[in-house]
């Protein structure tokens, strides 16, 4: 299409380089399915937090936005699956129905006033939420157990067979997430991910195009929940047990890491990003203290150093490029 | 529900207001100097109570020194954040939000050093004045609720007189109305932004001091007393020490009536959809137009 | 017949009258210009058109609907778009991206439709790209179509926006002056692109300060100064008129 060559050429290598973290986050996935063991139990941990991450992603990197209190919603939904599998006898599909349709309602009904709100207000009243919710898990105990959790929730099961296996954990783990990324990649090329880009670009010039701002934000918070009820819901049944801590603030903090590590706004960044961050830990098993620590501490580093994260090392490529093509 | 009980609580209610209301302050003296909300505040207020306690129990340093050399201790780690996280990025000029996340990981990674060097027990500090507590016509009033109103009350109307009367304070308040205005002015704003950091860490670890011996402080209390303090500056209207102050006690006051009529465990919740009422109906906070 | 009409339009800030009773009727078709010295209310007059600001009293009636107060993004789906003084283009989206979202109105399908895609989407995703690729010939565009907004120099930016709100299919157009920061050879081809944009049945709204521009490009003359409206007519009549000439008294010799 474009006549420069200087655009095409490195519009190549961009290609090459942006594959990488995709091959390489696969690889290390089916590493983990063929040696199994503990390898299989971290990447299950790590899919179930792409999924999570992915939903921020539409919400942050897509349509620009702040939430420090999506734990809230997967804690809904996974405390919602924990209770009805454990007390009630439900299924798990029908039970995540259920948290899922409770996760939308409150994402619904707490949306509305708090997306009209902007800057560290709306920071704050997200990290709010989240808080609000871990605190009545924790309060609640004659529905949640307390810090006791909730343990004995079934693995997943489709009528009437149970994935019980790693492998086979794994193995499911890894259709959700594509199917997950699959969504997001449709969600960004499409004439919705326009809309949420042009919100995050400029609300102004947004609605001066006749795209309400308040309706597109509503929608991608409720996208974006219903990701993090999935990632709640699936946590459960994946590891059996349920407890307040599973969705506490360093819920948020870790999931931004993984974005930040990965690359906000990009469609590979959830992935790469997560099977990083669950990897690296697991390398340095003898520093296991040191582990929020060194979260945190590479969260600061990545803000001042490599703000658009790893996988978006390949578009300084075409930043260069669009430079050089516009000065010749 | 016992309500003969109720003066009893309003009293220590105050008390910790008082509390928030000083951890408030910090957030708008970092806010007005510079824009920022800095979500490290909580750390300043859990180091000043372990390092106050590190120096009296471990290095047998008087009550009075200890106290004077976590507050300056405090400050000192204020400046590092300033320093080492908030300025790189400011100079970038990031994102309000990038700001915000970068401030949190910090309060994560202060509070996971100190679980590592401090181990995870918590720690009390005892009572200034170790009397029994006077009683007023039924009502008990400890002796250490009395230090923390005064003190408190003395820190803000020493504050007061900061923005006040000195050349500082006054460039402070100058960048609080308009930050071009004071720096064509010839005002080292940049400079006024690491003071800023150093007084709201002070304020946090003389708040952390106060508290600690009426409660505990442990690695983990930080976050908790941070977002009390947010509350308190928002029922103030952002940015406004006094009504930070005043927000603080009326959030203490609230949470005490909440743990009458609700129990202890849902204080938490009553506070934070205090927040979430106001932030929706009123961001502005009691006291108007917001700034 | 008229397409906008403003009735007696005041928008007061505290104390201050911005935009102080001005009426006026912009017919279907044609270029109109709103000029005035710096301050007079232009661009506070836009915004009260546009849907940014209500205003403090008087009414805006657009083809008929009183859209007076009504949100922005349903006076744009009415067929009324503008532009904005400082270019506010969505920076990381390349110019072609950019011109898409302005196809925006014209499309249908949200969420669902991303997630199903459909080969109803497809080929709607097929029209928004041709339509693009249409307008950014237009302007003049094509060739920098895959590169970021935000990289663009200043005259393409402006070029750009106007590409992105036609995208919209507007009925009326308010450009808020669409030559700040370009140089003459650029206001030029401005100029022409206004008048093909006008050929092609888009009404024109404008506000400029660029008097050559304004003379060679309108047809009708709206002059505002603290926020009145002073004069209105052809360009020839305002240029003549003894109060627009004090109005403009101190400005640069050949500006008025």
């Amino acid at each position: 299409m474009t006549k420069s060559p200087t655009i095409t050429f490195p519009d190549m290598t961009r290609r090459g380089l942006g594959a990488l973290p995709w091959i390489a986050a696969a690889g290390v996935l089916a590493y983990a399915f063929f040696v199994g063991g503990y390898l299989t139990t971290v990447m299950s941990f790590a899919l179930i937090y792409v999924v999570f991450v992915t939903g921020l992603n539409v919400f942050m990197g897509y349509a620009g936005q702040v939430s420090f209190g999506h734990n809230a919603f997967a804690a809904l939904s996974g405390y919602t699956s924990a209770y009805l599998t454990t007390s009630h006898g439900f299924a798990p599909l029908p039970a995540f129905g259920a948290g899922l349709a409770l996760a939308l309602s409150c994402a619904l009904i707490v949306g509305y006033p708090t997306l009209r709100l902007k800057g560290h207000y709306l920071a704050m009243a997200t990290l709010a939420i989240g808080l609000i919710v871990y605190e009545v898990a924790v309060e609640w105990t004659s529905v949640t157990q307390g810090y006791m959790g909730i343990s004995g929730i079934p693995p997943i099961g489709i009528a009437g067979y149970e994935i019980t296996s790693e492998r086979g954990q794994l193995a499911f783990l890894t259709v959700i997430v594509a199917l997950a990324t699959l969504v997001s990649w449709r969600i960004r090329e499409s004439r919705f991910g326009r809309a949420l880009s042009a919100v995050a670009g400029s609300e102004d010039a947004a609605r001066a195009l006749g795209i309400s701002a308040s309706r597109y934000k509503l929608s991608a918070f409720l996208a974006s929940a219903a990701f993090a009820a999935l990632a709640g819901s699936l946590f459960v049944h994946v590891v059996g047990f349920v407890s307040p801590e599973v969705y506490g603030l360093h819920m948020v903090v870790l999931a931004f890491t993984m974005l930040y590590v990965g690359g906000i706004g990009t469609i590979a960044g959830p992935f790469v990003g997560a099977v990083i961050i669950s990897l690296l830990p697991e390398m340095f098993r003898q520093f296991k203290d040191y582990q929020d620590l060194a979260y945190g501490a590479a969260l600061i580093l990545l803000l001042i150093y490599a703000p658009r994260g790893l996988s978006t090392i390949s578009s300084l490529f075409r930043r260069a490029a669009a430079k050089k093509a516009v000065v010749s | 529900m016992d309500l003969s009980y109720l003066p009893q609580i309003a009293l220590s209610g105050i008390g910790i207001g008082c509390i928030y209301g000083l951890i408030g302050i910090g957030f708008c003296v970092i806010y007005n100097a510079s824009g920022i909300v800095n979500f490290a505040q909580g750390a300043f207020v859990m180091l000043g109570g372990m390092i106050t306690h590190t120096m009296l129990h471990r290095y047998g340093v008087p009550m009075i020194a200890s106290a004077a050399i976590a507050i300056a201790a405090v400050s000192l780690a204020g400046i590092v954040i300033e320093r080492v996280v908030v300025r790189p990025l400011w100079n970038r000029n990031a994102t309000m939000f990038v700001m915000i996340l970068a401030t949190l990981a910090a309060q994560i990674v202060i509070e996971r050093s100190t679980l590592i060097v401090a181990g995870d027990q918590p720690r009390t500090l005892p009572a200034f004045t170790d009397l029994p507590p006077m009683m007023l016509g039924g009502l008990a009033v400890s002796y250490q609720f009395l230090w923390i109103v005064a003190a408190s009350l003395a820190t803000v109307a020493a504050l007061a007189l900061f923005f006040k009367t000195t050349l500082v304070g006054k460039a402070m308040r100058a960048c609080a109305i308009n930050r071009e205005a004071a720096a064509l002015q010839g005002i080292p704003v940049s400079r006024m932004l690491a003071l800023s950091f150093a007084l709201s860490a002070a304020l946090g670890a003389i708040a952390g001091i106060l508290i600690t011996p009426t409660q505990y402080t442990a690695f983990n209390v930080g976050v908790p007393f941070a977002i009390n303090g947010f509350i308190a500056a928002i029922v103030g209207g952002f940015g406004r020490p006094l009504g930070a102050f005043v927000g603080g006690i009326m959030l203490g006051l609230a949470q005490a009536i909440a743990i009458v009529v609700f129990g202890a465990g849902f204080k938490n919740v009553a506070a934070l959809s205090v927040l979430l009422l106001f932030l929706f109906v009123r961001p502005s906070g009691i006291f108007g137009s917001a700034k | 017949m008229s397409l906008l009409e403003l009735q007696n339009v005041t928008q007061r800030f505290g104390g201050l009258v911005a935009v102080d009773d001005v009426s006026a009727t912009i017919a279907q078709g044609g270029v109109t210009a709103v000029i005035g010295p710096n301050g007079a209310g232009k661009t506070t007059l836009f915004n009260a058109i546009s849907g940014f600001r209500t205003p403090s009293a008087g009414r805006v009636v657009f083809g008929g609907v009183d859209i007076t107060g009504m949100a922005p993004e349903r006076i744009a789906a009415i067929g009324l778009v503008r532009t904005f003084q400082l270019v506010q283009l969505f920076g990381e989206l390349t110019a072609m991206e950019n011109v898409k979202v302005g196809c925006h109105l014209h499309t249908r399908g949200d969420l669902l439709a991303a997630i199903l895609r459909s080969p109803a989407t497809r080929r709607s995703e097929r029209q928004v790209e041709d339509d693009a690729r249409k307008l950014l010939d237009f302007v003049g565009l094509t060739d920098v179509a895959d590169v970021a907004a935000s990289s663009l120099p200043y005259g393409q930016q402006r070029l750009l926006e106007i590409a992105r709100a036609l995208a919209a299919q507007p009925k009326l157009l308010l450009l808020d002056e669409p030559a700040a920061g370009l140089n003459s050879g650029e206001t030029a081809r401005l100029s022409a692109t206004i008048r093909e944009i006008a050929a092609r049945g888009t009404t024109v709204l404008l506000i400029e300060h660029d008097m050559k521009l304004v003379m060679s490009t309108a047809d009708r003359v709206i002059v505002l100064d603290f926020g009145r409206k002073i004069a209105e007519g052809t360009p020839d009549e305002v240029r003549d008129n003894p109060a627009v000439i004090a109005a403009y008294l101190g400005m640069p010799e050949g500006a008025a």
